[in-house]
């Protein structure tokens, strides 16, 4: 393995006698750290964070809620002493990589002597193989082919026999390096963001335009710097009700001019200028245009036309010496549905103003005699006649989540290096391998052997291949000559 | 023929590998293995078959969507990996002891999934929040990890049972079970794997909330139990390959990681949260 705490040798804590270094260099800590983290991160998820923390507070003893808000615990993973803790994690980090530096720089700088004998003690026999080739062709072709896969390639003739060396994957003892550097690269990119950026929300009328949102956590309203158009905001259902899409139409101008139109959808946010838009909800809001009809009488059978008014606007009544006109729209009146104000002026005399509801029958039905008891909710109040609601035009607005962090770029980064990383520490080893060719048994002997960071049996395996591969080339090359 | 009923069948499929992989532990009789292994890829070819046809199925429903959606989904992909995996370490390592503490697991995830009262298994559309590439790529890594992690937590049982196997007398299920060195070794390679699954599946999930909520993390208690569980691992890689501990300690510390998966997996749906699928 590769770090193990053997590397810390004496002499090097010897050299080192600060106690907060030596505190931060030790893997303990590193460990009892992580076993703290996750132990608060468990207590996070089971005391009420946040907006939820409003409602539980209220069923703690005084003295309790005191505790719990002096340390922070209802916004625990945005608190203080939680972001030292990832501090403390993150300086342990710098300072054990600082720490072992030197022993792996030592261990892949150097570079063994091809003419060791150890390796070739024990050595399995079909790591070996002797051919009747002469000793010089062997070697020439053995290292034309070896040095075709390994670098740091040297070689050495001592005591009658010729040594060849080579190593690959010097450079995957850097792997862990990799993953603690997308450590704190994951870490700077979270401060960027939380200094630089912001998470803000807005709700925009289908045609409407804004050019500031409200942060989320309640500092004031931010500018965006331009202009926010909702052009209309759609929402489709499957047949069976659950919402299938929603989608706003967005148009950004900067200085009254069109830069950009877009559609925000779940899963496909807008980015504009830095500033990126969610489709976070929605909502709806009367409009300004109903449509109701006007009964002669409270049993007329017929069906009256249906009248299209816009608010405010006033319309004789027709077959009375009266106007009319649309004084309120509300999308829910009283919790009773969609409901218009309907205020009748007549020529002669003091005006009626009554509401009608879109759900008249309905009401009727759960609340009898309602509208004999009350005159402001009567649609028959202005006698003879029957004012009946028939559907108000309602305009959709957007909530959009509007979010700046200029950190996420290096958070990204990290994610990938920590991955690469991963591959590299994990997957990857170092390998050497030391080849001796030697005259023996009458005839040209070639060994191998080798030396791998980890993963022995692909080691073995390597070996094995190598020979085979090694053999194979060395006769062809005899053979041909 | 419907999805969910070859699944329930499935169930006993993994059950009866299960029963035949104990009749080799207890008679010692290779035979035995060789029938329960076969019946297991018999059950993984089945599951594999059922998942493809529910995929299908989907499409002509008119809501095509990939099959990893909600619990009875995820439940019933979970035994799909952990049964692909297992197969995949029983043929690299030549030995099939694992497979007595591994087709249990499968065959409880599937009998969850088709037998609670609590977990329908009708085809659901999908809803806007969940429609994105990354839902593959995300429940895929996870589930992976998932279940290397279960593997890792079977094997951590049967390196604390091989070490009461001292002298002759303790029978021949004890003695079957491969050396501590072996398992000890497996187990890290599994908590590897586990590992390396559960960093992507994390990563892939904040791309995905990123895309979708504005945020690639927001301390949600699903995000927060999975971070919880990278840093259990961490700590187990850690102890191992920096402290140097080895056998029954990392053994345990495994364990406690797998009680960490289970409760990211089931216990959050007891906590509120963006992933709260269980309550569908």
């Amino acid at each position: 393995m590769n770090f193990r705490k053997d590397n810390m040798s004496p002499s090097e804590s010897h050299r080192k006698p600060n106690l907060v270094w030596h505190f931060f260099s030790s893997v303990r800590l590193t460990i009892v750290l992580l076993i703290i983290l996750a132990i608060v991160s468990i207590a996070g998820t089971l005391i009420p964070q946040r907006e939820e923390a409003l409602a539980f507070s209220q069923h703690l003893a005084p003295g309790t809620l005191k505790v719990f808000i002096t340390l922070d615990l209802f916004d625990l993973y945005h608190s203080l002493w939680f972001r030292l803790l990832i501090g403390m994690l993150a300086l342990n980090l710098i300072i054990c990589s600082i720490n072992r530096f030197p022993a792996i720089w030592k261990r892949i700088s150097t570079t063994p002597r091809p003419d060791r004998l150890k390796p070739f003690q024990d050595l399995p026999s079909e790591q070996c193989f002797v051919t009747i080739v002469p000793r010089e062709k062997v070697i020439t072709s053995v290292e034309q082919h070896f040095r075709k896969r390994y670098k740091y390639f040297q070689s050495r003739e001592s005591d009658g026999s010729y040594f060849i060396y080579g190593e690959r994957g010097r450079l995957t003892h850097f792997g862990f390096y990799l993953i603690h550097l997308s450590i704190l690269i994951i870490i700077i990119g979270a401060i960027l963001g939380s200094i630089f950026g912001f998470e803000a929300f807005v709700n925009i009328q289908e045609g409407e335009t804004i050019n500031s949102a409200t942060r989320t956590d309640s500092r004031g309203p931010v500018p965006l710097g331009f202009d926010v158009r909702c052009d209309s905001f759609s929402v489709h259902f499957y047949k069976n009700g659950t919402p299938k899409e929603y989608r706003s139409k967005l148009t950004f101008l900067e200085n009254g001019k069109v830069i950009l139109n877009a559609n925000a959808l779940v899963n496909h946010p807008v980015r504009f200028r830095g500033i990126t838009f969610y489709q976070a909800s929605y909502g709806s809001v009367a409009g300004n245009r109903v449509t109701l009809k006007i009964r002669k009488s409270a049993t007329d059978p017929k069906t009256a036309p249906l009248l299209k008014m816009q608010l405010g606007e006033s319309s004789p009544l027709p077959g009375a010496k009266a106007h009319f006109k649309v004084d309120e729209i509300r999308n829910n009146f009283m919790n009773m549905g969609p409901a218009v104000l309907i205020r009748v002026q007549p020529d002669q005399g003091e005006p009626t103003s009554f509401w009608i509801f879109r759900d008249q029958e309905d009401i009727q039905r759960r609340f009898p005699g309602l509208e004999k008891r009350f005159r402001k909710l009567n649609p028959s109040a202005f006698k003879p006649f029957t004012f009946v609601l028939d559907h108000i035009e309602t305009r959709y607005y957007t909530g959009l989540q509007v979010n700046k962090d200029p950190g996420v770029f290096l958070v990204w980064t990290g994610c990938f290096l920590m991955v690469a990383g991963f591959f590299v520490a994990f997957f990857m080893s170092h390998r050497r391998i030391w080849i001796r060719i030697s005259m023996e048994k009458g005839g040209t002997t070639v060994s191998i052997a080798g030396h791998s960071s980890k993963n022995p049996v692909g080691l073995q395996r390597e070996l094995t291949q190598l020979t085979r591969s090694l053999e194979e080339h060395v006769s062809r090359k005899g053979l041909k000559a | 023929m419907n999805n969910s009923l070859i699944l329930s069948y499935i169930t006993f499929v993994y059950f009866g590998s299960f029963v035949f992989y104990l009749l080799m532990m207890v008679m010692g009789k290779g035979f035995f293995g060789k029938i329960a292994t076969g019946i297991c890829v018999a059950g993984l070819a089945g599951h594999t078959f059922a998942i493809a046809l529910r995929w299908i199925e989907s499409y002509r429903l008119g809501i095509g969507h990939a099959p990893f959606s909600n619990l009875y989904e995820s439940l019933i992909f979970f035994s799909f990996t952990v049964i692909l995996l297992y197969l995949i370490v029983e043929w690299r390592t030549k030995n099939r002891t694992l497979g007595v503490f591994v087709t249990p697991l499968a065959s409880l995830a599937m009998a969850y999934a088709s037998f609670s009262p609590n977990i329908s298994s009708h085809i659901q559309p999908l809803l806007p929040a969940l429609k994105s590439n990354w839902l593959i790529t995300h429940v895929i890594t996870c589930f992976f990890g998932y279940a290397a992690f279960g593997l890792s937590f079977a094997i951590s049982i049967m390196y604390l049972l091989k070490r009461l196997d001292r002298g002759p007398e303790r029978g021949i299920f004890l003695k079957l079970i491969p050396d501590t060195g072996i398992l000890d070794d497996l187990n890290h390679q599994m908590v590897v794997i586990g590992f390396l699954m559960l960093t992507l599946g994390i990563i892939t999930g904040s791309v995905w909330a990123h895309s979708a909520w504005g945020t690639y993390w927001s301390w949600d208690p699903k995000e927060t139990w999975s971070l919880i569980t990278w840093l259990i691992y961490a700590a187990v890689l850690h102890s191992r390959l920096v402290r140097g501990w080895h056998g029954k300690k990392i053994a345990i510390l495994c364990m406690v990681g797998f009680c960490c998966v289970l409760f990211t997996y089931f216990g959050v749906n007891y906590l509120a949260g963006l992933h709260s699928y269980g309550k569908a």
